[in-house]
Parts: structure tokens; C-alpha cells; sequence
């Protein structure tokens, strides 16, 4: 009742990649990335946001990973330790090869799929440095890409069938290609796969490939995608002696434990999207008004020389490598100020800084002092400001 | 040749879609395996002369799946 086939990596397709990777190549060429894209900058957060992305991958992203690609490796395994035993058949002397042979199609895998990743993260952060214009649209991008974060951590949790559209389907010719060309005994097969695991991704690789995008550079989105399917690499290396069963019931086990994690950092990401906004109804903005313990905040009487004859008054907010200090500001209402900014030293995404409601968006220098001109606002309203990538926030009361 | 839906109950993630596909290699009768995990079925179009919808569950069962309705198309 079974069928035989045995395929080897066509010619064409080869061709095919070797095409699209220039075509890919001509596009940057043609349409370059501006040089805040390319920049991976010494700004802690994104540091932080790799080793997130690589404890990601050693944890959860490794086991996930490898229940969906896993069956791929497994089948290239069977297949070289098949072949090899032939070979060592046919000479008694080969004995201590055989062993070492089969760790080298994993690691051939491996390096292929890191390499591949790696362009993908590439890719996408050039793709979102086209996408991420205004802070308007990289808010939109934030939230949709949390909801996507979201919506997947609730497929993996199995809440409702109607969560599954949140898993990105592989088109069936790939699927299908990939099925047979993973019946192949050549050298150049789990090198082939590892690329080929590109288009399919599981649920914490498309998240974290999604965060890759709203990165919005080349750099730091390949060094996201490197660092966390780097993470993934050991486990999968590991388990690849094992069955691909343990595998499976690993990453059964664990389910939870991912969709939680992704969970987290959907809201987290989404979190970050409705600061872009300016909502007062993000998390940080709500919790600063649950605890106004939380900021130092001066009074609107310490506001302080005016800068003009007119009576302008002048607020000063510190913007540091760790956030905007004060985080809260108070002001009088329905009078015209003035908002200087000051860094020193400050390498941080806090320099992005954004005020929603005024459509104001500048790059501040390192050190050095801008002003923003405050139209007069009423009373008892509030202005929000924040970082390009939503993660530092603060407020000015007007009162 | 016939087409019938088998609903599967316990489709994980869009990795099932490609396991479940593989029987399009292992089954003799099989023209077409198309499975979907958003609507958790596999359409199948096959030989019913060289193949019963019993078999086919029988494999669905040994890859790890469990198919809970069959219907002709």
C-alpha cells in the first residue's frame, strides 16, 4: 500500500533562490535603506531586546521550532544514517565515521537555517523601515502586530477554532516540494532544508519575525532573527539525536509555557503601539495615574522663568538613556509653553521622541537641548509623550 | 475517483497540514491531499477501488490524528 520516491533537489529551484536573492539584492540596491535604518545602535534596549530574543529561542522558541521542523531534520537524518551504514557495510574501517556523520547533516541544517533567518530578519527590518515612517503608522504596525502575538497565544492555547487564523498556512507546493526534497540522501539536503524552514515557521517564529519587521532596520532585524534562531540551535541539536517524538511531547508539554510568553509579549508590543497613539488607555499611562507615587512630578507653581515677555513659561524634561525625568509634568492650562528637552550622553531610543496629539516626532542629538513649542491646552487635560518605540512614556497635567 | 472531507480533531499547528499531506506519498489511490489547519480537515480525492475511507483513518491514526467526520463532496 506504500508508495517509493526518491527526489533530490532540482536544478530549477536552486536557480529559482539564486533569482530571488538577487532580485532581493537589486531592490535594496534600487530602493536603499535611509541610514537610521541600517544603524544597530549601542542603545541598551535593543542589546536587550537580542538577549530576550535568544533566551526566547533556548527556551521556548528551540522546542516549538522544533516540533514543526523537526520531522524535516529527522527525515534527512534517516535518510544520511541509512546511507552511511550502506557505506559502512562496504568497509568494516568506517565504523568511527558513521557517527560523526551524523551529526554533520544537523549541523549543515542548522547553519543553513541561521543563515536563512538571519536574511529573512534582514529583509523584514528593511521591509519595516519603509513601513515605519510616522510614528502614526508604526503605532498601527505595533498594534496589529500585538494582536497578531495575541491572537496566536490564544490559538496555542487552544481557546477557540476561530484563533487558528492566526497561524500563517504554508502554500501546498512549498509544503510539498519541501516533503519531497527532504527524502534526499545528498550532502547538500539539510542544507537545502534548514533554508527551506524559512516558510515554515512555528508560532514563536512568526512572532518573533513580526518584531523583526516593527524593528524597522536591516540590522537589528537580522541581529533579532541571528540571536534567536541561534537560541534554537542547541536544542534542536539535541534532540535531533532523539526521537522527533520526544520532541513533540516536549513541545506539547511546554505549549503553555510559549503561549504565555507570547502572550506577554503581545501585550507588551501592543502596549507599546497605543503609547505611538498617544492613549491615555495604555498600560503605563494608566498605571502613572493608579500611582502617581510612581513619578517624581514638580508642581505647576516650580515651572519656572519665562521665556518671553509675553509670560511663556518653560518646562524641562531630562531625557536619559532609561526613560523621560520627570515622567509626569504639571502645567498650567490655557497658556503657551515651552518644552525643553535636554540629553547628555543619551544613546537611547528615548532621543525618538514623540508628542502624539501635536504630530511632533524629532530625533534628538546625544547631548544638546530642543524646544518644543506647547500650544495652550485646557484644563484638566493631559499630554502624552513617548519614544518611537513606545517603551518610554510620561505626561504633561495641565492644570 | 471520489473526494470526501475528513475532520480531524486534534490539528496543532500548520506543521500537522504537511504530515497529514505526506500520505499523498504513502497511500496507493491517492490523487490529491489537501489539508487545512484553520478548518482542521483534510479533502482527499482518491481510487475507492484501491482505497476505503477506513484505511485512510486507520493511517490518519498511525501519523497521530484522529478523524471524527467523514463527508463526500
Amino acid at each position: 500500500m506504500t508508495k517509493k520516491q526518491h527526489n533530490t533537489i532540482n536544478p530549477v529551484i536552486i536557480v529559482t533562490f539564486g533569482v530571488v536573492f538577487i532580485a532581493i539584492a537589486l531592490v535594496l540596491f534600487v530602493f536603499p535603506p535611509s541610514a537610521e535604518s541600517n544603524k544597530l545602535s549601542a542603545d541598551p534596549g535593543s542589546w536587550g531586546q537580542l538577549v530576550v530574543a535568544f533566551i526566547t529561542g533556548i527556551t521556548t522558541g528551540g522546542l516549538s521550532c522544533l516540533a514543526v521542523q523537526g520531522g524535516l531534520l529527522a527525515s534527512t537524518l534517516a535518510h544520511q544514517i541509512e546511507q552511511d551504514y550502506v557505506v559502512q557495510a562496504a568497509s568494516s574501517k568506517q565504523k568511527a565515521r558513521v557517527r560523526a556523520n551524523s551529526a554533520f547533516p544537523i549541523f549543515l541544517f542548522l547553519v543553513a537555517k541561521v543563515v536563512a533567518y538571519t536574511m529573512l530578519g534582514a529583509l523584514l527590518g528593511w521591509l519595516g523601515s519603509y513601513l515605519t515612517l510616522s510614528p502614526m503608522t508604526r503605532a498601527v504596525f505595533m498594534i496589529t502586530i500585538g494582536v497578531f502575538m495575541i491572537g496566536n497565544a490564544l490559538r496555542m492555547f487552544n481557546l477557540h477554532p476561530i484563533f487558528r487564523y492566526f497561524s500563517i498556512e504554508t502554500p501546498k507546493f512549498i509544503t510539498r516540494y519541501i516533503r519531497h526534497t527532504a527524502k534526499g540522501t545528498d550532502t547538500a539536503t539539510p542544507l537545502f532544508l534548514g533554508m527551506l524552514t524559512v516558510f515554515i515557521p512555528c508560532g514563536v517564529t512568526q512572532a518573533m519575525m513580526a518584531t523583526a519587521l516593527g524593528t524597522g532596520s536591516i540590522e537589528m532585524g537580522a541581529a533579532l532573527m541571528f540571536s534567536f534562531t541561534l537560541g534554537t540551535s542547541p536544542v534542536f541539536f539535541i534532540v535531533a539525536y532523539l526521537t522527533t517524538e520526544l520532541g513533540s511531547r516536549l513541545e506539547k508539554f511546554f505549549m503553555r509555557f510559549v503561549a504565555a510568553l507570547v502572550l506577554i509579549l503581545g501585550f507588551v508590543t501592543l502596549d507599546g503601539g497605543l503609547n505611538v497613539l498617544g492613549s491615555p488607555f495604555s498600560f503605563q499611562n494608566l498605571s502613572r495615574n493608579w500611582f502617581p507615587s510612581y513619578s517624581t512630578s514638580p508642581s505647576a507653581a516650580e515651572i519656572s522663568q519665562p521665556l518671553a515677555a509675553d509670560g511663556d513659561g518653560v518646562l524641562v524634561l531630562n531625557v536619559e538613556d532609561n526613560g523621560y525625568f520627570p515622567s509626569s509634568l504639571n502645567a498650567p492650562a490655557d497658556k503657551a509653553l515651552v518644552l525643553n528637552l535636554i540629553t547628555d550622553q543619551t544613546y537611547s531610543c528615548a532621543r525618538d521622541f514623540v508628542i502624539p496629539a501635536l504630530d511632533f516626532y524629532e530625533l534628538l542629538p546625544d547631548t544638546g537641548t530642543v524646544q518644543v513649542n506647547i500650544p495652550a491646552q485646557e484644563k484638566g487635560s493631559t499630554l502624552f509623550f513617548t519614544c518611537s518605540m513606545g517603551m518610554y512614556t510620561g505626561q504633561i497635567v495641565f492644570e | 475517483m471520489i473526494k470526501k472531507t475528513f475532520k480531524i480533531s486534534n490539528m496543532t499547528c500548520s506543521n500537522c497540514v504537511m504530515k497529514l499531506e505526506s500520505l499523498e506519498d504513502d497511500l496507493v489511490g491517492v490523487k490529491e491531499i489537501k489539508a487545512s489547519y484553520h478548518r482542521s480537515e483534510m479533502v482527499i480525492e482518491f481510487d475507492e477501488f484501491k482505497l476505503t475511507d477506513q484505511q485512510i483513518i486507520t493511517e490518519v491514526k498511525k501519523k497521530g490524528y484522529q478523524v471524527v467526520e467523514v463527508k463526500e463532496m
